[in-house]
């Protein structure tokens, strides 16, 4: 990562922090919604990638606000919202992932942490797995918005695998973090269901699993089978 | 903020459009061969042959070894289009991906001009003697021994569910050199020619009536000291590092590959929505798990140990490939009657799908190196 955008992220971790009782006023206090306004320009001169990592947080420590909708600015178009909602989901999905780490190597039964059982630890891989899939697409969607110079267009290819894999990966996530909370995690006082609760929103915003399936599966049907393995290799 | 996967440009040196435009008119070359489901377990010789005179095997090598001195990126490139295209690269896959590596890091200076050069052409295949009837996904129950004599080392004991074996010119094996020795420690790595007197290849034919696996029997097998490879002793942490070239290529998702090429052309420009939907599907996954596997490779290529990254690569992408069968055969008719492309893949899939989530290490053996990882064991 480089320097400027590691400063950007320790910015954002302690204004979202802030924020999280506080509400959107630090968060614009503190300039977020210049964030992709050039720097001949008065704004930040930041790019999709920036956007990516300050949404991951945001999806972490700030689940319930608008974050994406205030860098954005103005209308949001359904690629643009679902490129939000895909970085805020891999924020949220490594937080809920790093609670479940953490209850499960603390909550004792049968003499030992339930981070001890197999049972345990298969299932916390196959959460971390999807968690990674989702970060790994979200940067990569970010990657393909910034050589397009933000055209959505040119990378509806990526916006779209990107938003409908984070859609299949929060049914099993969620549910994972969930099993391994056992009743506490459904309890209103624990944390848990302020990441849940927005991830399981996030996979209805800005597209569902259908609509996305049929943007994408329609393109690659025009490509053809050989056609699309070409155009994967060649967008990068 | 803890991150679940770390992410590493994938940036190979050179003209990487020029590379992949060179790889697919060389596999222009060769279509009679290509759309072999499954494809890196079957082998052809000529094939191999011609990827090394086209110098795209042993890329990774030095010159002075009979390779390219290409970047490990520009190699992965090579063979994502080799298995995109289901071609047959079977027989030089294991040489090519980590006995060659191998053999240039640890290997004797014997071993190094005996073997690289040929692996490089094509001509020198290689297989893996790690499993023995005690030791599957407890490898460190290896019981096969080599005892240095006077006359050099001499090798007793048994492997199994060894791939390629019959077709391989040499092993490399997983023994134990150290008398009394238990566990990961008192384990040595060896390069035994597979002609040696006291080698014995017996098949095992699979459920799908394929001959890949063997067992192979050592009866006091005489190997000059340069069979060694690398440093006594130190066989486990050798093999638990080829393990990471081992599991961390595009062959843990691709192995289906075929079947999802020929479903898109079967369906058409414009497929009715639940056939849509499932390409779309099958679409965002091949691209997530590839962005994952780039990443891998890149971190790999950058000297860093992915093994937790490598480790979700596999479990995900043989999830994906083995699942791709399935879900083909749900949505699609396809009586036993039928035997065009998507038909005739889907069957051969079907069958060979279960062992996507065995070889290489299990699947739960895998996620248990995940969860590891996390800091659960």
């Amino acid at each position: 990562m480089s320097e400027q955008r590691t400063l950007l992220c320790d910015t954002a971790q302690a204004v979202f922090a802030e924020a999280a009782t506080a509400g959107l006023a630090p968060i614009e206090a503190a300039g977020f919604a210049q964030l992709l306004i050039a720097e001949s320009n008065g704004g930040f001169g930041g790019d999709w990638g920036d956007v990516f990592a300050v949404l991951r947080i945001a999806g972490a420590k700030v689940p319930h606000l608008p974050v994406g909708e205030l860098i954005i600015g103005g209308e949001i178009s359904q690629p643009i919202g679902a490129f939000i909602r895909v970085a805020q989901a891999a924020g949220a999905m490594d937080a809920a992932l790093a609670m479940s780490i953490d209850y499960t190597n603390t909550r004792q039964q049968f003499g030992k942490p339930l981070s001890k059982f197999q049972a345990v630890q298969q299932v916390l891989a196959v959460f971390a797995t999807e968690a990674a899939a989702v970060n790994v697409a979200g940067a990569a969607a970010a990657a393909a918005l910034d050589r397009a110079n933000g055209d959505v267009d040119a990378a509806l290819f990526e916006i779209a695998a990107a938003k409908l894999r984070t859609n299949q990966a929060i049914g099993q996530a969620t549910a994972i973090a969930h099993q391994v909370h056992g009743a506490i995690g459904f309890t209103k006082d624990y944390d848990l269901h302020k990441l849940t609760g927005p991830l399981l929103n996030w996979r209805s915003d800005y597209g569902n699993d259908t609509h996305w399936a049929a943007v994408l599966g329609g393109i690659a049907a025009k490509l053809g089978g050989a056609g699309l393995w070409a155009e994967i290799t060649r967008r990068g | 903020m803890q991150q679940s996967f770390s992410i590493f440009p994938f940036n190979p040196p050179g003209d990487s459009a020029a590379l992949r435009a060179d790889v697919r008119a060389f596999l222009s070359l060769h279509q009679a061969k290509l759309g072999v489901p499954n494809c890196w377990v079957v082998a052809d010789a000529e094939f191999s042959r011609a990827l090394g005179a086209a110098g795209f095997l042993g890329m990774v090598l030095p010159q002075s070894a009979g390779g390219h001195d290409r970047h490990p990126l520009e190699r992965y490139i090579v063979i994502e289009e080799l298995l995109a295209a289901g071609a047959p690269v079977g027989a030089h896959w294991i040489a090519d991906r980590q006995t060659a590596p191998l053999i240039l890091r640890y290997g004797s200076e014997e071993a190094k001009a005996r073997y690289l050069p040929p692996i490089c052409r094509g001509e020198l295949y290689t297989c893996i003697g790690l499993s023995e009837p005690g030791a599957g996904s407890d490898l460190a129950a290896v019981r096969s021994t080599a005892r240095l004599t006077t006359e050099g080392w001499r090798l007793s004991g048994q492997k199994i569910w060894t791939s390629g074996a019959h077709i391989s010119h040499v092993m490399l094996a997983l023994m134990r050199s150290e008398e009394g020795s238990e566990r990961g420690a008192g384990l040595s790595q060896f390069l035994i020619p597979m002609d040696a007197p006291g080698v014995t290849i017996r098949p095992i034919i699979d459920m799908a009536g394929e001959h890949h696996f063997n067992e192979v029997f050592f009866d006091d097998v005489l190997l000059p000291e340069w069979a060694l490879v690398g440093t006594r002793g130190a066989g486990w942490a050798q093999a638990t590092a080829e393990l990471a070239l081992e599991r961390s290529g595009p062959e843990r998702y691709l192995s289906s590959h075929v079947l999802m090429t020929a479903l898109i052309d079967f369906a058409g420009s414009e497929p009715e929505p639940r056939l849509r939907a499932l390409i779309g599907e099958l679409t965002a996954e091949l691209w997530t798990l590839r962005q994952m596997s780039l990443s891998t490779a890149a971190k790999l290529a950058a000297g860093e140990d992915p093994m937790v990254e490598a480790s979700m690569v596999k479990d995900l992408g043989n999830s994906f490939e083995q699942a791709l069968p399935q879900r083909v055969q749900a949505l699609v008719d396809c009586p036993s009657s039928r035997d065009d492309d998507v038909a005739r893949l889907m069957r051969a899939l079907l069958i060979a799908a279960p062992s996507f989530s065995l070889r290489g290490g299990t699947r739960e053996i895998i996620r248990g190196i995940i969860a590891r990882g996390l800091g659960l064991r």
